[in-house]
């Protein structure tokens, strides 16, 4: 009884977080259906009185929407491809490879995640500009190739995999690449799933970083694109914003409920083996 | 040909010394267990028989080569582990024919080595099932197949019954003496069970704390152990062990003293010491509560009952022994009267704790 009593006042309290965090994707839907009107009379409203697609449709008339969304999705699969691909490989040789130094070297990898992006920023700016990638795709892309928090939550997964079944392929003498295909990534595939997630959402909501390297508005991405609308001083259209923010989350908010098994997975394991 | 040797062996991780000064012979063909407490370096040995541990000094050679710098999968051996490491997410036919596969064996030879295997560990039935679906003796018989149809000339065992209940484990102690005499590789298997490695060993090697005690047969582990921790590991309940003197051609325990025969003597002389352990095993200690010469005098503290048999615990001046007796059990403070057969009895050096040897016959 007293378990049951404790569980109805987890569910209460956790539904209260779960509608405190979906009420604002709510009023975005709802409002990027209204009128410009309607929606300053009855912004709370859920149900638009007069529905439209007329916000949508502005957006297509008015930015290279197709192109937009093609860019940040070549950004964030370029960034996710990479830094997962690499922090895959790091975080292998951090838990099977021996060598001198290897817990040095992992926890100043380690510190690197508490660097502010602010630090980075400049001197990767002037490198990036250098370079002559300003204003491009690539200019975004190549300062992401790699991440610590990738190679932290991997290396957690790996370490949980039983050090004999890797012993037990070593016997068969069989090479690394060989290990991870058949043994490693079999067995840590919910962890790289959502850590790839985690790097597809993140690259995809980036803003500060994009806003530096891209200047035409052929390269920009989707937060750029919001971004606009939002400055723009004739009076925000704000049921337009609310259009834009609708179709930049819905990518990441599909995959998400793709895979959300194997991101709670591997956010309760990384918690637990910690 | 395919022997194995350790020649000074040291294991050290950091200062720690786990293995000191390793000297250990294995026959070709054999089946050599590697018995010891927890902790005292058996599975290290193992390990390092596999190449999964490094060699901090002195040799190791297998099969006439000294091996310490080739890797594990250049050894050609073939492994069961404690926790069976089987590949979770693949089918017991994956994960038996995953080695074979991976050095790209003809599929023919594969699918008659797995059928093989499948069948002698009476598997079949079970080829699509995951490893998670099987009971505890089903996965180690996978482990045991998975191992068995690498052909190896060497079989490594690493604890590999200890997961099993006592039934189950009886059953597959002889299945796998079974395997062994079908296809004769070296193997070496390590245990803490002292009855599995009397079971399965044609020799045992009795490690303690990094420390080979003795190596030889399980009958002269038991019967003539070569000092005072192989005594007392070997057997439950523990051999007696009790320090005595010899002065005068007697034996002197506690102050009560017996006379020793000549031949023990003789080795006393040899040995020229006469402080010593004596020793002698729970089932061969006679008591009786009638006179009797030449004997010790105890008195009975304590009796366990194990069911077919009990344990005396009796106290002859202050020192402990036990008796293990299956009639005329005495009671709870009775006088009893202890005469040693001196075909049974162990005396060990003092000092060094070895025994000093057995007089012939």
């Amino acid at each position: 009884m007293r378990t049951k009593l404790s569980e109805i006042k987890w569910h209460l309290m956790l539904t209260a977080i779960a509608l405190i965090l979906i009420i604002p994707i709510i009023f975005a839907i709802s409002n990027s259906f209204k009128t410009l009107s309607d929606a300053y009379s009855n912004i709370l409203n859920i149900i638009p009185s007069n529905p439209t697609l007329n916000n949508y449709l502005q957006v297509f008339s008015q930015l290279p929407f197709w192109r937009i969304t093609l860019n940040t999705f070549l950004i964030s699969a370029a960034v996710t491809v990479f830094k997962t691909v690499t922090s895959f490989l790091a975080a292998y040789a951090f838990v099977y490879f021996v060598f001198k130094g290897k817990n040095i070297i992992y926890f100043i990898l380690i510190s690197t995640i508490f660097i502010p992006f602010t630090v980075t920023m400049i001197p990767n700016y002037l490198t990036i500009s250098s370079l002559g990638l300003s204003d491009s795709l690539l200019g975004v892309i190549l300062p992401q190739l790699s991440d610590a928090i990738g190679i932290f939550l991997l290396r957690q997964s790996m370490r949980s995999i039983p050090r004999s079944l890797v012993e037990a392929v070593y016997l068969e003498n069989v090479s690394h690449i060989r290990i991870m295909k058949d043994i490693i990534l079999p067995l840590a595939r919910p962890a790289v799933i959502s850590t790839g997630i985690i790097f597809f959402i993140n690259s995809w909501n980036e803003y500060v970083w994009p806003v530096l390297i891209l200047k035409s508005q052929d390269h920009y991405t989707l937060s750029l694109a919001l971004q606009t609308y939002v400055s723009q001083e004739s009076g925000t259209e704000f049921t337009v914003v609310m259009a834009v923010s609708v179709m930049a989350m819905l990518p990441p908010l599909i995959l998400y409920f793709i895979f959300q098994k194997y991101i709670i997975d591997t956010f309760t394991l990384s918690g637990l083996k910690g | 040909m395919y022997d194995i040797k350790f020649q000074n062996v040291m294991k050290a991780y950091g200062k720690n010394v786990v293995i000191n000064n390793l000297n250990l012979d294995i026959k070709e063909s054999e089946r050599l267990v590697l018995l010891g407490p927890s902790g005292c370096g058996k599975t290290t040995t193992l390990r390092m028989i596999a190449g999964l541990e490094e060699i901090t000094e002195g040799k190791l050679y297998m099969g006439g080569r000294v091996v310490n710098n080739v890797s594990s999968g250049e050894r050609n051996v073939a492994m069961v582990f404690q926790n069976y490491a089987l590949f979770p997410h693949m089918t017991v036919e994956d994960n038996i024919s995953y080695g074979l596969k991976v050095h790209k064996l003809d599929p023919a030879e594969i699918r008659k080595r797995t059928d093989h295997a499948i069948d002698m560990l009476d598997l079949k039935g079970l080829e699509n099932r995951k490893p998670k679906e099987l009971s505890g003796g089903q996965r180690q018989r996978v482990a045991l197949a998975r191992a068995v149809v690498k052909r190896s000339p060497y079989f490594l065992l690493d604890e590999p019954l200890s997961n099993l209940d006592a039934q189950l484990r009886l059953h597959a102690r002889k299945e796998l003496v079974k395997i062994h005499e079908m296809y004769h590789q070296t193997l070496v298997y390590v245990t803490h069970d002292q009855v599995e490695a009397m079971t399965v060993g044609n020799r045992i090697a009795l490690m303690y704390q990094g420390v080979l005690q003795m190596i030889d047969t399980p009958s002269n582990v038991y019967n003539r152990p070569a000092n005072v921790f192989t005594a007392k590991f070997i057997g439950s309940p523990p051999t007696n062990i009790a320090e005595a003197i010899v002065n005068e051609g007697k034996l002197i325990i506690s102050g009560q003293n017996v006379s020793l025969p000549e031949g023990w003597l003789k080795k006393v002389k040899e040995n020229n010491c006469d402080k010593l352990y004596f020793g002698i095993r729970p089932e061969y200690t006679r008591i009786t509560t009638n006179y009797t010469e030449n004997a010790f005098t105890g008195i009975v503290k304590y009796i366990e009952d194990y069911g077919n048999k009990f344990g005396v615990y009796f106290e002859v001046n202050g020192t402990e022994f036990i008796s293990v007796c299956d009639e005329n059990v005495p009671v709870k403070g009775e006088t009893v009267y202890f005469a040693p057969d001196y075909s049974k009895i162990y005396l060990f050096n003092h000092e060094s704790t070895k025994s000093i040897g057995y007089p012939e016959g």
